[in-house]
């Protein structure tokens, strides 16, 4: 498609006001747009607790609209959870199943939002209906007992295609979470690096331009008007033809290449030059393909099939470009604002846009027409070529089997280490007392030393724990095992749906590994997975 | 006008708090945890302090306002006020929880207090539906803790003065912790204020993006972006064409207008993507906002001020800053104070000005600086009135000071005095001449 085709489109429907459903999502939809948004209504969410954790989390999901939730939880509403669940009916809800008082409670907050309780057990699901698990595109368990945690994530490990689980745990001032996945790939990850501009190897038409540009003899307004990549295109081009057709290497011909911008000023005050001299460096600054993309082409099969991921085409296609292109990405034909009065600025614009089309059509010829890649996939995909992602992910529990790892990250994070063993001998003492906490009834508690012997059985043998780090985090731990505090509660609801979120829109960059939060301290870290 | 339920004042343990209501949070107040103060005595006194004594302050019941209302309930305060001068819009609804679609138009706090007074038994809420420059310092000497979730610099910068303002060295209950949180996208920050001992809101001012402001001469010749043909449509032709009439950001004719207007210059210009949100979002100002962060920040802030009322354990020293766009990344440290601030500092800043610099040109840095940033300041020295925004007698009069030196009024290493209407505080400027 022209680019004029699709710019008249864009119009024809922006002159439309927008609808009550725009308006309510307006403040979401200038992050994430309308195809963020469109992959948020058809997800569907299952959620393995009505915790106040996982109420609170399923509340960021409803309000931005996604599709379904469920909320698989066989239990009963105690006291203690009327007491720190907002997505349950106070005393009221005392004594009835927990799911079916959360569900319509959070249906409230969007009539755009299905949701459903299931009143059966993970266990129960795991053993009779295991491919209920499937038809999900995330799944969160908060708290959940190891048992059943291991085998759902077995499960869900095994099928490329499964849903992504987000394990969070959570005890008093202390948790974290961590997101199972095989591989994520993003198109938008909406990065704040700007594609480059070529400024250090001017593509022909640029070059052309800038030549073209008459410094010496043209009217003195436009002279302070010349946006300042010619400046430096046509500065570089002199510098090069007189210096052996090299740029400037050291310190002293950086500076005197910055001189020479400096005289090329006709008043003191033309801002366009100001601008040519902050921006030198990127007229010596080699233009060359992102280090993250280099090892993704490294780490596509060859050769590809044409059932592989269209992500993995794409960047076949990228890497054949580069390869045939002097190490170049496509141009990605968008300008930033610089000083330059409208003509020069638009005919700028104008010039990288035709460039960008250019390498669009070379670029289409590179791609496997087997692999049936959609045409806005493609035009978005080279829009961002520059920044493009592709996660490696790591199924749950991957770490814990790794004890040197674990060494390793306690050797270099100590606190942010310390706290996940922390959790995790939690959840291992929770294994060998598996009768749910019961106020007044069951209060059984781990001692802090016992939680220190579960957390060292995870560490080689002559590893031993940090005495500060670890003492903090398990004696915070052994203060308040089974506390799911509304902050805590509230701030895990922000972070996971946050992370759900960029999951299912694909835009933004997940976490890849454990996000630990510590609350005490107000912290947050992330350990590889 | 709201009502103030009276059994809140009573000072009893409810009899709408069930068995087991507090299981959660009385595990961390029953037990101290390794890093707690030794100070802290876990049990009945503590529960009885937040749950029958504190009385909390919520600035705001809008995105983050509406997250604060229902933490703190849910964490056992009992006797919160919440402000707010707001009323609902349907934009609201994506993210502020306590409101449904049949409340667009009604004011934030008394939907919002209604709806958690409601939901969490024993808990009151008290509204006001109005400015936070409506209340005086008796009002805000009644709180133990204040919490903001604003979206607005000057409402801080009011609210961050009066509370140093308030503190009275004889009298310790007079300082007003101050728990401030921000978001904006996927960013945010939550920050403990202790007035006059750490940093304050002023102190960081500096920290703030700067505000994109487009050169009226760009708007007017040499337009190149979409932004600038709606600044046009804004700030030239809409008082061209409509007189004195005002524009109306919220109303859609008014923005369809500039939307037209603008579509047309930037056609004539070949200028592309103007749209009618990215009019609507340059006009309004409009900061893109979500649940999410707002739930994180919200959270932190909470938790702050249980930490505080609780001594359950260290609060927040004092600064915490998310960006949530890639990964999750969070940097906590000390913001320090900062001594020539002209809130909690007391010490004048010292200025360079040069010899030639008109009056009007130093209000034009006084406006731009990016640790001064006061609009419409008025300047005095112990002797001149310099200029006077207002009352119009006065401005009239000083008036022909703009186009004077600065170096004719004052003195080399003479003080002026800054103030404006917006906010509580002064600011000395110490003057040198270059």
């Amino acid at each position: 498609m022209a680019p004029g085709e699709s710019q008249s489109i864009e119009s024809a429907t922006a002159t439309i006001r927008p609808d009550n459903k725009t308006r309510r999502y307006d403040r979401q939809l200038r992050l994430w747009a309308a195809t963020g948004q469109a992959a948020l209504e058809s997800c569907r969410i299952l959620a393995l607790s009505a915790s106040a954790t996982s109420t609170s989390i399923l509340k960021n999901l409803v309000l931005p609209g996604i599709g379904h939730f469920t909320i698989l939880d066989p239990t009963v509403t105690s006291g203690a959870d009327a007491g720190n669940n907002f997505f349950l009916d106070g005393p009221n809800s005392i004594g009835k199943l927990r799911a079916s008082e959360a569900v319509p409670l959070l249906c409230e907050l969007n009539d755009g939002v299905e949701g459903r309780a299931d009143t059966r057990s993970v266990q129960e699901v795991l053993e009779q209906d295991p491919s209920f698990f499937l038809s999900f595109t995330v799944i969160i368990a908060h708290n959940l007992a190891s048992p059943v945690l291991n085998k759902l994530s077995a499960l869900l490990w095994s099928n490329e295609s499964a849903p992504a689980l987000i394990v969070v745990r959570s005890s008093g001032f202390l948790s974290e979470f961590f997101i199972q996945f095989h591989e994520h790939d993003i198109i938008e990850s909406h990065s704040e690096s700007a594609p480059s501009l070529r400024i250090d190897s001017p593509f022909q038409s640029l070059l052309d331009d800038a030549l073209a540009v008459d410094l010496a003899n043209m009217d003195i307004t436009d002279h302070g008007h010349v946006p300042f990549v010619l400046i430096l295109v046509r500065a570089m081009h002199d510098w090069k033809k007189e210096h052996g057709g090299n740029p400037p290497k050291t310190y002293e011909e950086k500076q005197d290449f910055k001189d020479t911008l400096g005289l090329m000023k006709r008043k003191p005050d033309e801002e366009n030059f100001d601008e040519a001299l902050a921006q030198a460096y990127r007229a010596w600054t080699p233009t060359a393909v992102p280090s993250d993309l280099i090892k993704l082409f490294a780490a596509l099969p060859d050769p590809l099939s044409s059932s592989a991921p269209p992500f993995s085409h794409l960047l076949l296609a990228l890497k054949k470009f580069t390869e045939q292109h002097d190490g170049h990405l496509p141009v990605a034909g968008k300008v930033p604002d610089m000083k330059a009065d409208t003509k020069q600025y638009v005919a700028l614009q104008r010039l990288y846009r035709a460039q960008a089309a250019a390498d669009a059509v070379a670029y289409r010829a590179l791609l496997d027409p087997a692999a049936c890649v959609p045409d806005d996939v493609v035009d978005l995909f080279l829009k961002n070529a520059h920044a493009v992602r592709r996660l490696q992910g790591a199924q749950w529990g991957t770490l814990d089997r790794d004890p040197t790892k674990l060494a390793e990250s306690l050797d270099m994070f100590p606190k942010e280490t310390a706290t996940h063993l922390a959790l995790a001998a939690l959840a291992a003492w929770q294994t060998m007392h598996p009768q749910p906490p019961e106020p007044g009834v069951n209060e059984v508690r781990p001692s802090a030393e016992e939680l220190s012997g579960l957390a060292a059985r995870l560490l080689p043998a002559d590893v031993e724990l940090p005495e500060k780090e670890a003492g903090d985090a398990i004696g915070e731990i052994a203060r308040a095992p089974s506390a799911d505090l509304p902050n805590v509660a509230a701030f895990l609801g922000g972070l996971v749906a946050q992370e759900a979120i960029k999951m299912i829109t694909k835009q933004y960059v997940p976490v890849n590994g454990y996000c630990v939060a510590d609350l005490v301290e107000t912290w947050t870290s992330t350990l590889a997975p | 006008m709201a009502t103030i339920d009276t059994y809140a004042d009573s000072g009893h343990v409810s009899v709408s708090d069930w068995d087991h209501r507090y299981y959660h949070v009385d595990q961390v107040l029953d037990r101290p945890g390794p890093r707690t103060d030794p100070d802290f005595i876990p049990g009945d006194a503590v529960k009885s302090f937040l749950r029958d004594q504190c009385k909390i302050l919520v600035i705001g019941a809008g995105g983050l306002g509406c997250e604060i209302l229902a933490d703190l309930a849910l964490s056992g305060f009992k006797d919160i006020h919440v402000i707010d001068m707001d009323t609902i819009d349907i934009s609201n609804l994506n993210r502020q929880f306590l409101f449904r679609p049949k409340d667009v138009g009604k004011p934030k706090a008394t939907v919002a207090a209604e709806y958690i007074t409601r939901r969490v038994p024993g808990v009151t809420v008290t509204p006001f539906y109005g400015k936070i420059q409506d209340k005086d310092d008796d009002f805000y000497m009644q709180f133990n803790l204040v919490i903001c979730g604003l979206d607005s610099v000057e409402a801080r910068r009011w609210m961050n003065a009066t509370l140093v303002n308030l503190v009275d060295p004889e009298r310790p209950e007079s300082l007003k912790p101050l728990i401030d949180g921000g978001t904006e996208g996927f960013k945010g920050q939550a920050r403990v204020i202790l007035p006059t001992i750490t940093s304050c809101y002023e102190c960081s001012l500096d920290m703030l993006n700067k505000q994109t402001a487009f050169p009226i001469c760009t708007i007017a010749n040499t337009p190149r972006l979409p932004e600038h043909c709606i600044e046009w449509a804004s700030v030239l032709e809409w008082p061209r064409v409509h007189g004195d009439k005002k524009m109306d950001t919220d109303d859609p004719d008014h923005i369809s207008w500039l939307y037209e207007v603008a579509l047309k210059r930037a056609k004539e210009f070949s200028i592309e993507g103007v749209t009618w949100s990215l009019t609507q979002g340059v006009v309004k100002n409009i900061i893109p906002a979500i649940a999410s962060t707002n739930a994180i920040i919200a959270a932190s802030c909470c938790n702050e001020a249980f930490k505080i009322a609780t001594s359950s354990a260290a609060y927040l020293n004092n600064y915490f800053m998310l960006i949530g766009t890639e990964g999750v990344y969070s940097y906590t440290f000390e913001h320090e104070r900062r001594p020539n601030c002209p809130v909690c500092g007391g010490e004048s800043v010292d200025i360079q000005v040069p010899k030639d610099w008109s009056v009007e040109r130093l209000i034009e840095m006084l406006v731009e600086k990016q640790d001064i940033q006061i609009k419409k300041p008025s300047l005095s020295t112990p002797t001149t009135n310099i200029y006077f925004q207002a009352p119009p007698q006065l401005e009239e009069a000083t008036r022909p000071n703009l186009e004077r030196l600065v170096s004719d009024l004052v003195p080399e290493g003479g003080e002026v005095t800054v103030t404006a209407t917006t906010l509580p505080f002064s600011l000395s400027l110490r003057i040198t001449y270059v």
